[in-house]
């Protein structure tokens, strides 16, 4: 069956991805699928949440990486021609992806943030480059129009339809794959999700040493905010775990107030607070790029100004 | 011994990229060009490894036939010799475009490991590694923080949205890495020097033998504008305590 085909490594993302998934379908008249990974009963619940017709791919053995799927993927797009495929841009879900695409010999727009549907019936897929410096409008030539979608880009289904039914088609089996899954390391759940959080105060390589993160955690604690961190920080100095960094290939936050300490500006890094209502810096070269994209910055060393900051909100806090 | 296919994008400098206020388009013709600055930690990567396992690298970057100028600074950072794949069509390529003319090229060439940046600088589709690899019919593990290779066999630690998956797959195989996987050298005259005397193998389009058609194509690419307030405070008390003044009457302080 053609029509609009969507694929996400968990549930919750799956259901983000049936939320437009089924808008677009609808908008062009064609069916929405589903693929549920080794489970019949998840299967049924897209269904109650939107989907027509639901893959089930067989579950895998425990060394079996995720990506033991593509070639079963490839495999049911050649034989059923889908008009889309929508995947979630999880970071297994961006190589997996590009591997079906390739498989496909078809074109793919990485981390798709919006999506319509064009006079031609075709998929017009908007994407940030150079960056977070441009956005660029797609449309894909080919078959068929690929996109993958970070996670939160849409809101989930939230209306389930238990009366719904749907077909459900059992794909496989899938061959193994060389490559084996030898050890699994869930990552120890150290911070919070600052996408959620009201304020954040956001440290750069400014902030010379780790033992000086206390100066910004201070400033947080009192502004009842998170820590938060750009890229260098977390990825070449390991001072902060690596989901607390903001920016192109990190976290996308929306705070009422962000707060950066020692940051630069760098296009990557402020592309993910575009949506923080109040943004302020600090930063002792007058010059620095952040100033231009900052509602209020101070020009100053953060060793002084940062101690400063927190005693006197500390005070009025007290009053 | 491995020998190491690294491959690196030769791309605008972000900072050069200048917007046209009225249009919004961007201008990019006086912009200058460096080597991606992920792909650095591939080429380091690949050179590391060959330091530690024996072996060579070779430093393969597809473009046009400007992106000559990549080729010294690539090979002053470690790799024994490059390839050099340009055309004066090869404007604008797509991942797919790129992929399929890697693939190509490097078909011929004996290799045990491919390593990719986790993402270009300007484009940061990370497709190229993954569908090079499907064009090559070779294993890939992508976002790669530590490689050990023992016998034929390559371990590597990739990061997946849980935390850490711990793989091994046989060579030959392509991995894309992330930034924390090494600290890059930095090339001194010495390198520089030698680098200028480092086999370059050329290949253009017509030595392909076919054409690479894109699927994608683009409509419209505008610059994303950030209008802020941009009020600028100094560092004296009475200056920070207006600070603080105006946040508070902004109602984001309480
Ligand atoms: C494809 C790609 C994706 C990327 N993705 C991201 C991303 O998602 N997130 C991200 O953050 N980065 C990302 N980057 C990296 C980004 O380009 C920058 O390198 C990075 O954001 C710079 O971090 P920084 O501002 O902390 O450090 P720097 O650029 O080194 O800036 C430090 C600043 O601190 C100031 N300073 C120094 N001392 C003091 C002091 N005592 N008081 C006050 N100010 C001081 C300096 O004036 C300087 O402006 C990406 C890069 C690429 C190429
Ligand atoms: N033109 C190119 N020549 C050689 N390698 C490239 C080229 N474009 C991309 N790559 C490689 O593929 C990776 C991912 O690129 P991309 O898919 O554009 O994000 C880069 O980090 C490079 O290692």
């Amino acid at each position: 069956m053609a029509g609009v085909w969507v694929f996400a490594e968990n549930y919750d993302y799956c259901l983000e991805l049936l939320q437009i998934g089924r808008s677009l379908a609808d908008k062009t008249g064609v069916q929405l699928t589903a693929f549920a990974c080794g489970d019949k009963g998840i299967g049924q619940q897209y269904i109650y949440y939107g989907a027509d017709q639901v893959f089930i791919l067989p579950p895998l053995a425990e060394d079996q990486p995720l990506g033991t799927y593509v070639p079963a993927i490839v495999e049911a797009a050649r034989q059923e021609d889908p008009d889309i495929i929508l995947c979630a841009a999880t970071l297994r879900g961006k190589e997996i992806a590009a591997r079906v695409a390739a498989g496909l010999n078809t074109g793919l727009c990485s981390e798709c943030i919006a999506l319509a549907i064009n006079s031609d019936n075709k998929l017009e897929m908007k994407r940030v480059i150079y960056g977070g410096a441009a956005m660029q409008t797609l449309t894909c030539k080919t078959r068929p129009q690929m996109a993958t979608i970070p996670p939160h880009t849409f809101t989930p289904v939230t209306e389930l339809d238990d009366t719904r039914s749907g077909i459900i088609k059992e794909i496989g089996p899938i061959s193994s794959t060389p490559v084996k899954v030898l050890a699994k390391k869930p990552r120890a759940k150290e911070s919070g999700d600052i996408t959620r959080s009201r304020v954040l105060v956001c440290v750069g390589r400014g902030v010379e040493k780790e033992g000086d993160l206390k100066l910004a955690g201070d400033l947080a604690e009192t502004l009842g905010g998170d820590l938060a961190c750009t890229r260098p920080i977390a990825e070449e100095l390991h001072w902060m775990p690596q989901e607390t960094y903001i920016g192109l290939s990190g976290q996308k936050v929306k705070p009422e107030l962000y707060i950066g300490l020692g940051i630069s500006g760098q296009i990557q890094h402020t592309t993910g607070i575009r949506d923080a209502r109040v943004i302020c810096s600090i930063n002792k070269d007058e010059d620095a790029p952040i100033f231009k994209i900052s509602d209020y910055g101070i020009v100053g060393d953060l060793y002084e100004v940062v101690p400063f900051l927190s005693q006197e909100l500390a005070r009025l806090k007290k009053k | 011994m491995l020998n190491i296919i690294a491959c690196f994008k030769w791309v605008i400098d972000h900072e050069d990229i200048k917007i046209n206020p009225e249009t919004h388009e961007l201008v990019l013709d006086r912009a200058g060009y460096r080597i991606s600055d992920y792909d650095r930690f591939a080429i380091e990567e690949a050179v590391a490894l060959t330091e530690q396992y024996g072996g060579s690298t070779t430093a393969v970057t597809v473009g046009l036939p400007a992106a000559k100028k990549s080729l010294k600074d690539a090979l002053a950072r470690g790799p024994e010799k490059a390839i050099f794949i340009n055309d004066p069509a090869f404007h604008n390529l797509e991942p797919s475009q790129t992929a399929a003319i890697l693939a190509q090229s490097i078909s011929n060439q004996e290799y045990d490991l491919i390593i990719c940046g986790e993402g270009s600088g300007d484009l940061y589709a990370q497709q190229v590694g993954p569908r090079l690899a499907e064009h090559l019919n070779i294993p890939c593990a992508s976002f790669v923080r530590k490689i050990t290779i023992e016998g034929r066999e390559l371990i590597a630690e990739r990061r997946v949205d849980e935390g850490i998956e711990v793989i091994s797959m046989p060579l030959p195989a392509l991995v894309t890495v992330l930034p924390e996987i090494n600290s890059p050298r930095v090339p001194g005259l010495k390198d520089t020097l030698s680098a200028a005397k480092k086999p370059v193998v050329e290949i253009t389009a017509s030595d392909l033998g076919q054409t690479f058609a894109s699927c994608l194509e683009t409509v419209e690419i505008k610059a994303t504008t950030m209008e802020r307030n941009c009020e600028k405070f100094g560092a004296e008390k009475d200056e920070l305590k207006r600070f603080i003044d105006v946040l508070c009457r902004a109602g984001v302080v309480d």
